[in-house]
């Protein structure tokens, strides 16, 4: 992918910067609003991550502003200090496709970035997803493994079938609780875990290549390879 | 002392009272004047005529004795008579010469004269020139009147005294008792002031005014307190609950820094680490969430939702991490309930009431949610577990904010769970109510039905048995 990094805190820049030529990306850096918007409007990038809160005249969200003006649709990552619902609703409605609030897990930054360039590439939902032998009909809703029916509650169903939306990408418990159950807040508890492991218990048990596997320190991933 | 608002107010009181005084006088005192010149002109006149018909029937000697009868048969000054000649020669009469201000032209004057024993007095007197060259000047003292009029004016002077010196009086004694109880208002104020909370307003068991002024302010300074105290609660609080992760990231920082341990003991220390700053975050975020919500900002974002969806949904959330304590959380429910609310802070708020049930219910223990439409138009969400439940005495401190009780204590979480739930039930304008379930805590909070639920709700009631659409759930899963 090519990301524009569009943020002025030098330390959190390099971090990221870092993090993301190493995950495979090329990524430009503007560090005041000026610079990111005269990147983001010339050059054509995958994903931009716009820092809220700029030096200089213009700020994260005229920014965005004027990108959607003037019909730029690339995803746009919203990175802010500001946490409260409001914010982040209002960040959303200028135009930004995601918000993810400071301090951050670059494990949480990298799924983000990797789910909203997916959204991007427009997803048929009615295409049946496969990942190896793994089989799910969004349609009739049935899932098989090799040529085994799996039984999956609703939920689980829509549980597993976000997760083999980003096959292959990592899917953080945040991204799930937003997704999958619409819960936008932290259950500081390990619920999620407890239905991955349900899940997984249906779906890998018996099987003997694990196709939902942990990524540490970071969510899951459904994927055929190792 | 002018300015102050008692006196100024008695002032003002004791100046309008001596206007509707003078203004209901001053008529008075004209008409009174006018009638009485007028019955006097009338008299004198008629005297006047009297001693002229004399004139004409005895000539002026006969008037001249006449006069000179009269005027030995009376008080002296009573009645002034005199007759002159053409050369305003006094001829009879109690007058030694004709006045100097009077002209001998017929009308009526008024004039000043001395009398024996009485000094000066004033006089009305008419003039009427009888035939002849003859003049008559008859004329009546005003002391008849003088009494009354006396009367009258020392009876307003003291009306005005009295009035003046009572509303003074009355102004001064308020001023006094209401600067007295200001005074210790004040000295309480600048006490509180100075960082005592404890202090609170006298009161007395009337309902003046001031009374329930200090009522009021009292209520005000206890709730200040209470918040005071809270805060100070909460920075002990949060200084307690960070510093402990703090202190640990702090000890592994500088104990990699110093030990330098080989790459793999090194990497599972700065999962560690990282783990501890989550922590950090984490308490940060609750305690910017709870400050959010009692700013109230958030009741901008309340829609019509299914109460009992959601707490469906949170139940179904938490179903299989409570299976791993082997609890099948029951969920009931008559139906679906409208309510109005923050769809995001309400799941959040029953989460955190699940994921307590869970943490305190001992295992193969139950847990119980409930959405129930009550007579009232009100949705009940409840949700008890059979865990050891609260004692009496810290159910209210529990309820407080910031509380953190201290079988929390040990258990993880920030310990601002309850707050939490406390402060959203108050932004949909419920509260939260703690009850026994012997053994084990029931928490529940209510909230007003959306209008589309009240009507069916009332034929509900109406069916009489309790709970007649009872649909009873075990959502264990398969």
């Amino acid at each position: 992918m090519k990301i524009l990094l569009v943020e002025d805190n030098e330390r959190v820049s390099q971090f990221v910067v870092k993090g993301l030529q190493e995950a495979g990306h090329t990524t430009d850096h503007a560090a005041n609003g000026r610079d990111g918007m005269f990147l983001a409007a010339s050059e054509p990038y995958d994903v931009i991550i716009m820092d809220r809160m700029l030096p200089g005249e213009i700020d994260g969200l005229a920014i965005i502003e004027v990108l959607r003006k003037a019909g730029k649709r690339t995803p746009i990552l919203i990175l802010s200090a500001l946490s409260e619902v409001d914010d982040r609703i209002r960040g959303l409605r200028s135009g930004g496709d995601d918000y993810l609030t400071k301090p951050f897990a670059f494990g949480e930054l990298l799924a983000r970035l990797d789910a909203l360039h997916r959204r991007a590439q427009a997803i048929n939902t009615e295409i049946p997803l496969t990942v190896g032998d793994l089989h799910m009909d969004p349609l009739t809703r049935k899932v098989t493994r090799g040529d085994r029916p799996i039984a999956l509650q609703p939920r689980e169903f829509k549980l597993l079938e976000y997760l083999m939306r980003h096959a292959g990408q990592v899917v953080t418990r945040t991204m799930l609780l937003e997704n999958v159950w619409d819960y936008h807040f932290d259950p500081q508890t390990n619920v999620v875990d407890v239905h991955i492991s349900k899940l997984r218990q249906k779906i890998d048990a018996e099987f003997e290549r694990p196709l939902l596997r942990t990524v540490r320190n970071a969510g899951y991933t459904v994927t055929a390879s190792d | 002392m002018i300015r102050s608002s008692a006196l100024s107010l008695a002032v003002g009181y004791v100046v309008l009272g001596i206007t509707a005084l003078v203004l209901f006088a001053a008529p008075l005192w004209y008409a009174w004047q006018v009638t009485i010149l007028e019955g006097r002109q009338e008299f004198l006149q008629a005297d006047a005529q009297r001693l002229a018909d004399v004139f004409r029937r005895d000539g002026a000697d006969g008037l001249k004795s006449f006069i000179d009868t009269r005027v030995q048969m009376q008080i002296p000054g009573e009645r002034i008579l005199l007759l002159t000649d053409a050369s305003m020669h006094p001829l009879a009469g109690n007058l030694s010469a004709w006045p100097a201000t009077v002209p001998a032209t017929p009308g009526n004057y008024t004039i000043k004269f001395n009398v024996r024993d009485r000094g000066l007095q004033t006089a009305l007197v008419h003039v009427t020139p009888l035939g002849g060259g003859y003049n008559l000047l008859v004329g009546r003292d005003n002391a008849l009147f003088a009494p009354l009029q006396t009367h009258f004016w020392y009876g307003l002077a003291a009306a005005i005294a009295v009035l003046s010196i009572a509303g003074l009086l009355i102004g001064l004694i308020t001023r006094h008792a209401l600067m007295s109880r200001i005074h210790s208002i004040r000295q309480t104020v600048s006490a509180i002031i100075h960082g005592d909370l404890k202090h609170r307003l006298p009161t007395q068991l009337n309902d003046d005014e001031l009374n329930t002024l200090s009522r009021t302010i009292n209520g005000m300074l206890e709730q200040i307190e209470l918040l005071v105290h809270g805060v100070r609660n909460v920075s002990n609080s949060i200084a307690h609950d960070l510093r402990t992760p703090l202190a640990e990231l702090r000890s592994r920082l500088e104990e990699l820094a110093l030990i330098r341990p080989p790459p793999e003991q090194m990497y599972s220390e700065i999962d560690g680490a990282v783990a501890d700053v989550d922590r950090v975050i984490r308490i940060f975020d609750a305690l910017l969430r709870l400050a959010e919500i009692d700013a109230g900002m958030r009741r901008s974002g309340f829609v019509s939702l299914d109460a009992t969806a959601l707490a469906e949904n949170a139940v179904e959330f938490y179903a299989p991490a409570a299976e791993l304590k082997n609890i099948h959380p029951l969920f009931r429910s008559d139906g679906p309930a409208s309510v109005l609310g923050d769809p995001i802070l309400l799941a959040q708020a029953l989460s955190n009431l699940i994921d307590n049930a869970l943490k305190y219910a001992p295992a193969n223990g139950t847990i119980e949610v409930a959405v129930l439409k009550r007579g009232d138009g009100t949705a009940e969400i409840s949700v008890a577990d059979n865990g050891p439940g609260i004692r009496d005495s810290e159910k209210s401190k529990v309820v407080e904010r910031f509380y953190r009780g201290d079988a929390s204590r040990g258990t993880p979480g920030v310990g601002l769970g309850l707050s939490l739930v406390q402060a959203v039930a108050k932004l949909h304008g419920s509260t939260l109510s703690l009850s026994d379930r012997e053994p084990g805590l029931r928490v529940s909070l209510t909230l007003p039905l959306d209008a589309a639920d009240a009507p069916a709700l009332a034929t509900q009631t109406q069916d009489g048995a309790a709970g007649s659409v009872l649909a009873s759930a075990t959502l264990a899963s398969s």
